[in-house]
């Protein structure tokens, strides 16, 4: 870990030397930019996802746009990755385990996202959340480049969605949506914490430490 | 003509076909066809084509590749560019590709004539696209959410084809449908971009001849976006009054980009801009107080904002929005002055105090009034005067002496720190020294050197001077440490006349004036000159000094310029100061033109002309000449006067010709006695060296016989004639008469002779008469009657009186006549003549015997005259006698004058013959 993080330092150095945006050599930047720049990703997701929620939610209509609102979670929900994972167990796992179920959970949750997107009514609706499947596939890539960087095997194809069947009514279809969408919060919130405490184990890149001395 | 075959051959073409229809059993057939088909070419590369004939055509119209002929468009592809591969295959080769055109044609030359076609294609050249250069893009924020990515690129060179750009971008393992622009091959708009991840983005450029790819631009669109720039901007003044808060709403939210800010303001108003230190405004914000403003004062301000860590581009300048900052206190004093006016009375002033209204940024809010002390200096106890004004002026009625003013501005928060003005009782102190002033655009600069001792400040006035308005007072103040100002809102062409005083902490110098223009221009009108005095060879010119307003500059010389009609212009400088000046050295009687010039150092302009004439004569040159004419013509006269009264009886003479009476002629005629001559020759005889013979002693008394009245000229008239004819007898008895005249006087003393001979003569003139003439009847009544001792009483009288008048004149002619004895030559000429009477004969003498006698009754005075007279002829009479043995010469003598001879006797005649005119 020491030794790339030196080396990707010496690589975001030479790459800054000539003054070019950093970003034309992320590939040989590595782990110090893309952890930066997934962990933006997800801060910036989470902002999204919380205006995109109260949008949906409206639209979804009471109860699930009461503020109060938390129903017990269904069994038929359960085909969505929970968070729900005890935080001490989950940071006893080691990055790579935590980044594959990362890019797992994501994996799974933009294909239910998907999903959700065609089901849709408002256009102005249907495109934030088009904006926001969009921005989750870049974190998901953005998560495979991190572990790539980091030299860690990507997981296997994401499984494909379990055939459960829809939901056979509205209420329940609703309350899946609903879940999913508190899901997605979990997950956003908790990856942004991953990936800061990852950006500080690797070796800061120069942009990292710029970032860092503004306050960061 | 070309055209016409080729509709022949058209024709023959479609005879062909049908034939070929039938031929083929009913099929529609070519006869051939090119290859390739409609080939799309590089510019600049090579082309082959080849037209591979049927051979069903072979055999029915003898059709063989040797008889194929290329064409492009009309134009025969020169016969070297072909090649025949077989019977039925021809091709044609182009070297470069450039020289083709639509479309290539194969023909057949049918019988060796007629030509027909077998096929074309058509081509299209063109070139393959170049590599899209300079690729880049910009995220532009169009609203809260919607950020799309416009991408630009320079196509490179015009393909002649039609091309294909794309932009097309991915993720590392993602692809997005590509963007195709519409309209124009160089940029693209990607509708929704997302943050980051990052993008790889290339264009591909592509046409039938190639493809282009440009390098690929790998970047995440959060660091190339161009925010939108904050809105609602808002300003609020605050507690103090240097600052103003900003806020602002912006409108990319913190986890999308961390933003940084500039802020620029400016004093409405004004045109530059003032920017808040960006270190300030670095860090992510929707508020900021803007420190260090002036109060009161409004301020415009305006944001703009970018990525917090300055990659990307910065957001466009938010709209304005002004702020007013709070009031202030004035930050300080009014400056002030004064105009004194004592003319009124000498103990009391009137003191114009004026002072300026402070500058908005010195006012520092609104002025509401100002408060003024005045305090007399001279005495301790005097209170302090109070006024408060809202104008900036104020007129006091002062009693003279020092005075201490002092003026604060207040406004609704306080008031300024006061400004002071001593005035004291006398400018007392050193002005200032060297006062100067220079143009400086559309300044004038006023500089002064300064005093010896510490000035605290120095007060400049300055007014324009005119002559047709009051000077008007403007002013303005120095610190002591300055020498020199610049004024404003000086006019050009216009005189000022500057004042600078210096004011000292205990008194006031006098002031230094100085007048100066901003730029000077030639005279508006030049002086019109005058004579005062024109004389002979100098005129003397005047002329008014030109106004204030009319000047545009000082005046640096007059300058006169006269010419004659003809002659050259002279050209005089004069001192501007003077108003007169003599021009000398002209010629006399000549008309001048003269004009004059006004020159100020930017130009000059003349006056109107004035003619003027120098005169002929030269002052005291006519009287120069008048009074000595006069004069001389005075003495002429006089002269003349003179000499006429001198010559009056040779005048008398010639004017009234003495006509000789003829009574005497007779006598002549009638007494031949030679007696008598004897005594007339023995008198000369005696007075040899008095030689009277002259003739001109006769002629003194035809003279005086001119005085004679009117009167006597009537007788005298009457004489003439009798003269006339008896003329020739007179002579001799005349000149001898006269002869006789001086030696009279001698023998005065002999009374008793004379009485003899009077008594003898009467006789003797009695009978002549009678006997002579034929009138001699009336002339013996007459003399019977005769008044004539009235006469000859009337006669001496005269004489007497005019005695002493006619005595230089008698005395010149005695003085011919030998220079005898003057003091009786009165007496001697009337005794002459009676001599003459007596000497003419003896009868003579008895005739004046008769007139004596006669006399007998006269006054007694004029008797005793009458006596001695007597007494002298008989004393004459007695020595003519005695003289007798002269006779002969005398006698030689007379006949010179004969002529005047007679004359002799008239007046003798009148005067003793007072019975003359009867």
């Amino acid at each position: 870990g020491d030794s790339w993080g030196i080396f990707t330092f010496l690589c975001a150095a030479l790459c800054n030397l000539p003054a070019l945006p950093a970003l034309n050599c992320s590939e040989e930047l590595g782990a110090g930019q893309s952890i930066q720049q997934t962990y933006d990703l997800t801060r910036y997701l989470e902002h999204q996802l919380r205006t995109l929620a109260g949008t949906y939610l409206n639209y979804l209509g009471p109860p699930f746009n009461e503020p109060d609102f938390n129903p017990p979670r269904l069994a038929r929900a359960e085909r969505v990755p929970s968070a729900t994972v005890d935080l001490d167990l989950w940071r006893g796992l080691t990055d790579n385990a935590r980044l594959a179920a990362n890019y797992r959970a994501y994996s799974r949750l933009l294909c239910y996202l998907r999903v959700l997107d065609g089901q849709v009514g408002t256009a102005e609706l249907r495109h934030r959340l088009a904006h926001f499947c969009a921005s989750l596939q870049g974190l998901v890539l953005s998560i495979g480049g991190v572990m790539s960087s980091l030299g860690y095997p990507l997981p296997a194809g994401p499984p494909a969605p379990s055939g459960a069947p829809p939901a056979s009514n509205d209420f329940l279809k609703k309350m899946d949506d609903f879940w999913l969408l508190k899901e997605l919060q979990t997950w956003l919130w908790r990856s942004a914490k991953d990936f800061n405490r990852l950006k500080k184990r690797v070796p800061p890149a120069v942009v990292t430490l710029r970032l860092e001395a503004r306050g960061f | 003509m070309l055209s016409g075959w080729n509709w022949v051959a058209c024709g023959f073409c479609l005879l062909l076909n049908i034939c070929f229809l039938e031929a083929s059993g009913g099929l529609v057939q070519s006869c051939g066809h090119i290859i390739p088909e409609s080939p799309v070419l590089a510019l600049g590369s090579n082309f082959t084509a080849l037209c591979i004939l049927n051979e069903s055509c072979l055999d029915f119209g003898n059709i063989y590749a040797s008889q194929i002929i290329w064409k492009i468009k009309n134009r025969v592809v020169p016969k070297e560019q072909y090649r025949e591969i077989n019977r039925t295959v021809s091709s044609v080769t182009f070297n470069d590709t450039s020289s083709l055109a639509t479309p290539l044609t194969c023909n057949i030359l049918a019988d060796g004539q007629i030509e027909q076609n077998i096929y074309g294609i058509t081509i299209t050249v063109g070139l393959p696209p170049e590599k899209p250069k300079n690729l880049s893009c910009v995220v532009h924020q169009v609203s809260q959410l919607t950020y799309p990515m416009i991408c630009t690129w320079n196509p490179g060179r015009h393909t002649f084809l039609d091309t294909q750009y794309r932009l097309k971008y991915r993720w590392a393992r993602e692809s997005f449908p590509d963007c195709v622009p519409t309209d124009v091959n160089n940029s693209c708009t990607i509708p929704d971009v997302h943050f980051f991840v990052n993008l790889e983005i290339w264009v591909e450029a592509a046409n039938a001849l190639g493809k282009a790819e440009s390098d690929p631009l790998v970047l995440d669109p959060i660091d190339i976006v161009k925010p939108l720039s904050p809105h609602n901007l808002s300003v609020s003044s605050g507690i103090l009054p240097t600052v103003l808060k900003l806020s602002w709403e912006n409108r990319i939210s913190d986890p999308v980009m961390k933003l940084k800010f500039n802020i620029r303001y400016r004093i409405t108003g004004d045109t530059n801009w003032m920017e808040v230190p960006s270190e300030d405004t670095a860090s992510p914000r929707t508020s900021f107080s803007v420190q260090g403003l002036r109060p009161y004062t409004e301020y415009v301000f305006s944001i703009r904002c970018m990525k917090e860590d300055g990659v990307g581009y910065w957001s466009d300048w938010s709209e304005e929005k002004t702020g007013i900052t709070t009031e202030d206190e004035p930050s300080k004093g009014p400056s002030l002055w004064r105009i004194i006016d004592a003319s009124h009375s000498p103990a009391f002033w009137t003191v114009h105090l004026m002072w300026k209204a402070l500058k908005p940024y010195e006012a520092n809010g609104v002025i509401l009034q100002y408060e003024l002390t005045v305090r007399d200096k001279s005495s301790l106890s005097s209170p302090l005067e109070k006024y408060n004004v809202t104008s900036t002026n104020l007129t006091l009625q002062l009693p003279n002496s020092t005075y201490e003013v002092t003026v604060i501005a207040r406004n609704r928060v306080g008031g300024s720190p006061p400004s002071v003005l001593l005035i004291p009782a006398s400018n007392s102190k050193a002005p200032v020294k060297n006062l100067r002033t220079l143009p400086k655009y559309d300044k004038l600069w006023v500089g002064w050197t300064a005093p010896n001792s510490y000035v605290l400040k120095y007060v400049i006035e300055w007014c324009l001077v005119s002559s047709t308005s009051d000077c008007i007072i403007e002013w303005q103040t120095a610190l002591g440490d300055v020498q020199g100002i610049d004024l404003k809102g000086i006019k050009p062409f216009k005189c000022y006349l500057i004042t600078v005083y210096p004011l000292y902490a205990d008194g006031q110098g006098s002031g230094q004036s100085v007048k100066a223009y901003l730029k000077q221009d030639r005279p508006s009108k030049g002086p019109t000159v005058q004579t005062k005095k024109v004389g002979k060879a100098e005129a003397v010119l005047t002329w008014n000094h030109l106004t204030v307003d009319e000047q545009n500059g000082f005046i640096r010389n007059y300058t006169i310029l006269y010419k004659t009609i003809d002659g050259n212009e002279t050209v005089v400088t004069v001192d501007p100061s003077k108003t007169e000046y003599t021009l000398s050295s002209l010629t006399s009687d000549t008309l001048y033109t003269v004009r004059m010039m006004a020159s100020t150092d930017n130009g000059s302009r003349s006056g109107p002309d004035f003619t003027f004439t120098t005169q002929k004569f030269g002052k005291g040159e006519i009287e120069a000449i008048v009074v000595p004419v006069c004069l001389a013509f005075l003495l002429i006269v006089l002269l003349a006067v003179l000499f006429c009264f001198n010559k009056r009886d040779l005048i008398k003479k010639h004017i009234w010709p003495i006509v000789p009476d003829p009574s005497k002629s007779n006598i002549a005629q009638w007494s031949p006695q030679v007696p008598a001559k004897h005594n007339f020759s023995s008198k000369d005889q005696m007075y040899p060296e008095g030689s009277f013979t002259d003739v001109s002693v006769v002629e003194i008394e035809a003279d005086d016989k001119k005085s004679f009245s009117e009167q006597d000229l009537k007788p005298f008239d009457l004489l003439k004639k009798e003269k006339s004819t008896s003329e020739g007898h007179s002579s001799g008895i005349g000149g001898s008469s006269c002869m006789s005249s001086p030696r009279q006087s001698v023998s005065d003393s002999d009374d008793g002779e004379t009485t003899q001979n009077t008594s003898s003569t009467v006789q003797y003139s009695t009978v002549v008469l009678n006997g002579y003439r034929d009138q001699t009847p009336v002339q013996v009544f007459s003399r019977s009657e005769s008044t004539q001792p009235l006469l000859d009483s009337e006669e001496r009288s005269e004489d007497h009186a005019g005695g002493g008048d006619s005595t230089a004149e008698r005395q010149q002619y005695f003085r011919q006549n030998g220079g005898q004895d003057e003091t009786n030559t009165d007496r001697l000429c009337f005794e002459r003549t009676k001599q003459i009477t007596h000497a003419n004969e003896g009868d003579l003498v008895g005739f004046v015997q008769l007139q004596i006698s006669g006399q007998s009754s006269q006054p007694l005075g004029l008797g005793m005259e009458k006596n001695t007279q007597e007494a002298a002829l008989s004393n004459v009479l007695q020595t003519s006698t005695e003289g007798q043995t002269v006779r002969p010469e005398i006698v030689e003598e007379n006949p010179l004058s004969v002529d005047e001879m007679p004359k002799s006797y008239l007046p003798q005649t009148v005067r003793q013959g007072g019975y003359m005119p009867q």
